[in-house]
């Protein structure tokens, strides 16, 4: 065998194994990767929507709603992911919304990068909880009706702006004072 | 053999001696359990490629040795990868980008072509070893003041009181680069041989 045919074959063979290799461990962890995400989706949703035992996923204009029921299949409020741009990356954030009542049940920080300390702090309750019982036609702007952050200026008001901008939507679909 | 393993844990320690692979040593090192999630994350990888670079040492043709390595290492990253996600999403969620980034780790590459490629298998078991967990211990020990001074827990266990202000710059990245020069510093302390007179004109 020249040197030439000789690399081709190791690459080739190398390179097989290790698909080979790739494609059974992803055989045996993806269920359990779906089941977690499952999982950490379901918790952030009973988090926001009081009361919520139970959810079920709806596809609506785009959106993907959930909406939480209690144990007896009363609705109890509807959840939704929305995304802000914050200081040093996307901010996530799970907002419950109760039409019914026209207010938010609550909020729930995802995933964020915001500065440890500073920005971070969005996730803690002293901020997050502001927006439980907050009806969904005030302004949603910091310093007004939303309470800021000492040395944070740009991650309340990305929480706020995307909660703000995905009512706009949410709202059309289920209007408030309406059923859902 | 002993001397393989001892070499990584000390005398060529990858991040207090080598200063290699710091990247992912600075940036996840904000928590002390990060630090040996990370450190064994990385052990994992690296004994495990060097096991097959050091068996495939006399098959592999010098010309296209690079990309194989690539592609070991690369598999093996993914594994962990893949059964972190599964197994420890809460970990996950924190380090998640800096575990494929094990791949280009020079750590990594740097025992295959400098060690693995070249000793017997046992030699280069006892090397990976000592690497991995040298830079285990080292990205742990700053992971573990950056949690005390910048959160005031050590492992998540409140061990400074209520009253403790919290360093925050320790959890920002310049806290990062300054526990690791103190630490090398240190370290360079400990190791320095005590210099002789020797009259030189």
């Amino acid at each position: 065998m020249n040197q030439y045919t000789r690399m081709i074959v190791v690459l080739v063979a190398i390179s097989l194994a290790a698909g080979a290799l790739l494609a059974f461990s992803y055989e045996v962890t993806n269920p359990k990767i779906q089941e977690q995400a499952q999982q950490a989706l379901e918790q952030a949703v009973m988090k926001v929507i009081p009361g919520a035992e139970k959810m079920t996923t709806v596809e609506k204009e785009g959106m993907t709603l959930y909406i939480g029921t209690d144990n007896q299949g009363n609705k109890k409020g509807i959840a939704f992911k929305t995304t802000g741009s914050g200081f040093s990356g996307p901010i996530e954030i799970m907002v419950g919304y109760n039409p019914k009542e026209g207010k938010l049940t609550g909020i729930e920080i995802l995933s964020m990068s915001e500065t440890p300390g500073l920005g971070a702090r969005i996730k803690e309750p002293a901020f997050t909880d502001q927006f439980k019982g907050k009806s969904v036609k005030d302004d949603f702007i910091p310093k007004k009706d939303v309470k800021v952050i000492t040395g944070a200026t740009i991650s309340p008001a990305a929480v706020s702006k995307a909660i703000k901008s995905s009512l706009a939507t949410v709202t059309k679909i289920y209007p408030v004072g309406g059923d859902f | 053999m002993v001397k393989d393993f001892v070499n990584g844990l000390w005398g060529e320690n990858p991040i207090f001696r080598a200063v290699i692979g710091i990247c992912s040593a600075l940036a996840v090192t904000t928590a002390g359990q990060n630090g040996i999630a990370m450190g064994l994350a990385l052990t994992f990888v690296l004994t495990c490629s060097s096991i097959l670079v050091s068996i495939l040492k006399n098959i592999i043709p010098s010309k296209v040795r690079i990309p194989c390595y690539i592609i070991v290492i690369a598999t093996f990253t993914t594994i962990v990868d893949l059964f972190m996600k599964a197994y420890f999403p809460a970990l996950y969620q924190v380090m998640g980008i800096f575990i494929p980034l094990i791949v280009v780790n020079c750590i990594v590459l740097w025992r295959a072509e400098g060690f693995a490629s070249k000793m017997s298998l046992i030699r280069s078991i006892a090397d990976a070893l000592g690497m991995g967990l040298g830079y285990a211990w080292a990205i742990t020990l700053i992971s573990i003041v950056r949690e005390i001074l910048g959160s005031g827990t050590l492992f998540g266990i409140h061990i400074m009181g209520a009253n403790f202000t919290h360093w925050v710059i320790m959890l920002l990245p310049p806290g990062a680069f300054l526990v690791m020069g103190i630490l090398v510093g240190i370290m360079n302390m400990i190791t320095r041989k005590p210099v002789k007179n020797t009259h030189c004109h």
